[in-house]
C-alpha cells in the first residue's frame, strides 16, 4: 500500500522538474537533431537536405582543424589539470599551518566568472604593458616582448594556461577529498618498514586516489572539450584558426554566418564521445549511491 | 623522521609556488583597478599603484547601463535560483526518499541533464527563446537558465536529503505525520544549510554566465553583467582601469558566497561520486 500511494506522491512531487526538462531541454534537442539534417538560417524557414551538412563538414578541411584543436586543447589541459590538482591535494594533505586558509585560498580561481579570469589573463598577457612580458624580459628570459595571443601555437598555449589555471582548483579538491579518506595507519606502518616517500607515493597514495582522479579527470574532460567562453573571448578561434575548436566554430558559424543547421551539425557530432564520457561518469556517481 | 625539515621545505616551497599562481592574476586585477590611466600604460608596470586613484570605478559608475547590467543579472539570478531551488526539492525528495518506477531512469536523466554542456546546447535553446518571442530580454534568460541550474541543484539535493537517515522519518510517520508533512517539517529544515548552499551555487551560475546571455541578448538595457563586461572592449581598445574594476565588482560577490559555503563545494562539484 505504501509503495502505490508513495508512487503517485513521487510523480507529483516531480512533475515541475520533469516537465521543464522535457519541455525546454528534450524537445528542443530532438528539434536540433532535426535542424541538422535541414538548411536552417537565422529568420529563413528550413529545407530537408538530409546529410548534407554532415557530408560538408567531413570535406571541410576548417572543421578537422577544429577537431584536433580541441583534441590538443584538451588533451593538454586535463593532464596539466590533474599533475598541478595532484601536487596542490598532496601538499593540502600535509600536516602545515593554516592550512583552511590555504585552501580557500588556492580555490579562488574557481570561483570568479569565468570572463572575469578571461580579462585578467588577456591583461597580463597583453603586448602594450603586459606584465607577463615585463617579468619574462627582467629575468632574462626572453629578450623582446612576446605575443602571447599573436601565432597560433603560442596562442593555444596561452589559452591553456587560462583553462588549466581555472581548473586546477576543482581537481584539487577532489582529489583531497580522497587522500583524506586513507588511513594514516598504513602509513605509519610502511613508514617503520622503511619504505621511502616516493615508494611510499607510488605503492599507497597513487593507488588509493586512483579512482577519485580518474573519475575527476573524466568530469573536467566534459567541461574541458566544450570549453568556449575562454577561447572565443581571448582569441576568436584565431589567429588564422589556431586555436579554433569545435565550439567556437559551431558558433561562429551559427551565428556569425547564420547557418544554423551546419552549426548544430557541429555540436551534435562531439556528442558520441560526449556520451561515452557522461555515461562513464553516471555509472560510478549512480553505483556509489548504493 | 631525519628528512622532515627537507620535506618541510619542498611543502613549503611548493604551496608558495602554487599560492603565486593562484592568486597573482587576482593580485594583478585589484592593482590594476586602483591606477591611474597613465600608470597603467607606462612601459615598467608598478606592483603597487602609487596613487590609489578611483578613476576607473567612477566611469564604471557612469558606464551607460553597467549599473543595469549589474541589476539583471540579479533579479535574473535571484529568480531562477529561487524556482529552481523549490521545484528541485520536491523532485529530489521524491527521488531520495519515495519509491517509484522508473527511478534509475530519472535519476540518470538528472545527471545526464547536469553534465550536457552548454556548448551542445545553446543553438537549440535559442531557438526556443526566440519561438517563444522571449529573445533580447532577461525574461529570456528566466526561461533557459534553469536548464543549469535545475538538474544542479536536484542532483546536490538528492545526495543532501539521503544523508538524513530514514529512522527520523519513520518515527515521524509512525507518531501520524503524513508523507507531505514529514518532508515539510522534518526532511527539509534538517537539510537547511545544504539547501541555502545550494540555492547559493545556483546563483553563482547564473551571475557567471556568459553563453546563453551572448546568444539570447543583444539589447543594452537587458544585458547582463557578464555581456556588460565584454562590451566594454570596443574592437582592439582595452580601457583595462574600468574592466578590471567591473571584473572585481562581478566577482567579488560570489567570492563571498563561496567563502560562507566553501564546505559544502566539493561534494556538489564532483557530482556526489566522489567520496
Amino acid at each position: 500500500m505504501r509503495h502505490s500511494s508513495g508512487s503517485k506522491l513521487a510523480y507529483v512531487l516531480m512533475s515541475p522538474v520533469l516537465i521543464y526538462l522535457l519541455a525546454v531541454m528534450a524537445l528542443p534537442f530532438g528539434w536540433a537533431v532535426y535542424l541538422s539534417l535541414t538548411n536552417k538560417t537565422v529568420g529563413v524557414p528550413e529545407v530537408f537536405v538530409g546529410m548534407q551538412n554532415y557530408i560538408d563538414l567531413a570535406k571541410d578541411s576548417l572543421f578537422w582543424r577544429a577537431v584536433w584543436n580541441t583534441f590538443v586543447f584538451t588533451m593538454i589541459a586535463v593532464i596539466l589539470k590533474a599533475v598541478f590538482g595532484m601536487i596542490m591535494a598532496l601538499v593540502l594533505n600535509e600536516k602545515i599551518v593554516a592550512r583552511n586558509l590555504f585552501r580557500v585560498l588556492l580555490f579562488l580561481p574557481w570561483t570568479i566568472p569565468t570572463i572575469v579570469s578571461v580579462f585578467t589573463w588577456q591583461w597580463i598577457y597583453s603586448d602594450v604593458g603586459g606584465v607577463l612580458n615585463f617579468l619574462l624580459m627582467k629575468s632574462g628570459l626572453i629578450s623582446q616582448p612576446v605575443g602571447w595571443l599573436a601565432a597560433p601555437d603560442l596562442a593555444m598555449l596561452s589559452v591553456i594556461m587560462v583553462n588549466v589555471w581555472r581548473g586546477i582548483p576543482f581537481m584539487g579538491i577532489a582529489i583531497l577529498a580522497g587522500l583524506q579518506t586513507v588511513s594514516t595507519e598504513i602509513y605509519e606502518a610502511a613508514m617503520l618498514d622503511g619504505a621511502g616517500a616516493i615508494k611510499r607515493f607510488f605503492y599507497m597514495t597513487l593507488p588509493s586516489i586512483k579512482e577519485v582522479t580518474i573519475l575527476a579527470s573524466v568530469i573536467t574532460t566534459i567541461w574541458t572539450l566544450n570549453d568556449f567562453e575562454i577561447i572565443w573571448l581571448l582569441t576568436r578561434g584565431g589567429p588564422n584558426n589556431g586555436t579554433q575548436v569545435l565550439s567556437t566554430l559551431s558558433y561562429t558559424v551559427g551565428f556569425l554566418n547564420m547557418n544554423l543547421g551546419k552549426a548544430i551539425a557541429i555540436s551534435i557530432i562531439t556528442l558520441p564521445p560526449l556520451i561515452m564520457l557522461i555515461n562513464y561518469v553516471t555509472k560510478r556517481s549512480l553505483s556509489s549511491d548504493n | 623522521m631525519k628528512n622532515s625539515a627537507g620535506k618541510q621545505i619542498i611543502v613549503y616551497t611548493t604551496l608558495v609556488l602554487l599560492l603565486v599562481f593562484a592568486l597573482f592574476p587576482l593580485y594583478w586585477m585589484i592593482v590594476t583597478s586602483f591606477k591611474s590611466n597613465g600608470e597603467i600604460y607606462s612601459m615598467t608596470p608598478s606592483f603597487w599603484p602609487e596613487s590609489f586613484s578611483g578613476t576607473a570605478y567612477d566611469k564604471l559608475i557612469h558606464e551607460k547601463d553597467f549599473l543595469i547590467n549589474i541589476k539583471n543579472s540579479l533579479i535574473v539570478s535571484l529568480v531562477v535560483s529561487l524556482f529552481s531551488i523549490i521545484v528541485s526539492m520536491l523532485a529530489a525528495y521524491a527521488i531520495s526518499k519515495l519509491h517509484f518506477r522508473g527511478k534509475g531512469l530519472i535519476s540518470k536523466s538528472i545527471l545526464y541533464a547536469y553534465l550536457m554542456p552548454r556548448a551542445v546546447l545553446f543553438i537549440p535553446l535559442y531557438m526556443v527563446v526566440t519561438l517563444l518571442g522571449a529573445s533580447n530580454s532577461i525574461y529570456g534568460l528566466m526561461l533557459i537558465y534553469p536548464t543549469i541550474t535545475i538538474p544542479y541543484a536536484t542532483w546536490m539535493l538528492i545526495s543532501y536529503f539521503k544523508s538524513i537517515p530514514t529512522e527520523i522519518e519513520e518515527a515521524a510517520m509512525i507518531d501520524g505525520c503524513s508523507r507531505v508533512s514529514t518532508m515539510l517539517k522534518i526532511i527539509f529544515p534538517l537539510s537547511a544549510p545544504g539547501i541555502a548552499a545550494t540555492f547559493i551555487f545556483s546563483f553563482t551560475l547564473c551571475w557567471s554566465e556568459y553563453l546563453y546571455a551572448l546568444v539570447v541578448i543583444t539589447k543594452g538595457t537587458d544585458k547582463t553583467i557578464t555581456l556588460g563586461l565584454s562590451d566594454m572592449i570596443v574592437g582592439d581598445v582595452f580601457a583595462w582601469g574600468p574592466l578590471m574594476g567591473g571584473s572585481i565588482i562581478a566577482s567579488v560577490p560570489v567570492i563571498i558566497m563561496y567563502l560562507f559555503t566553501s564546505k559544502y563545494m566539493v561534494s556538489g562539484m564532483t557530482v556526489g561520486g566522489v567520496k
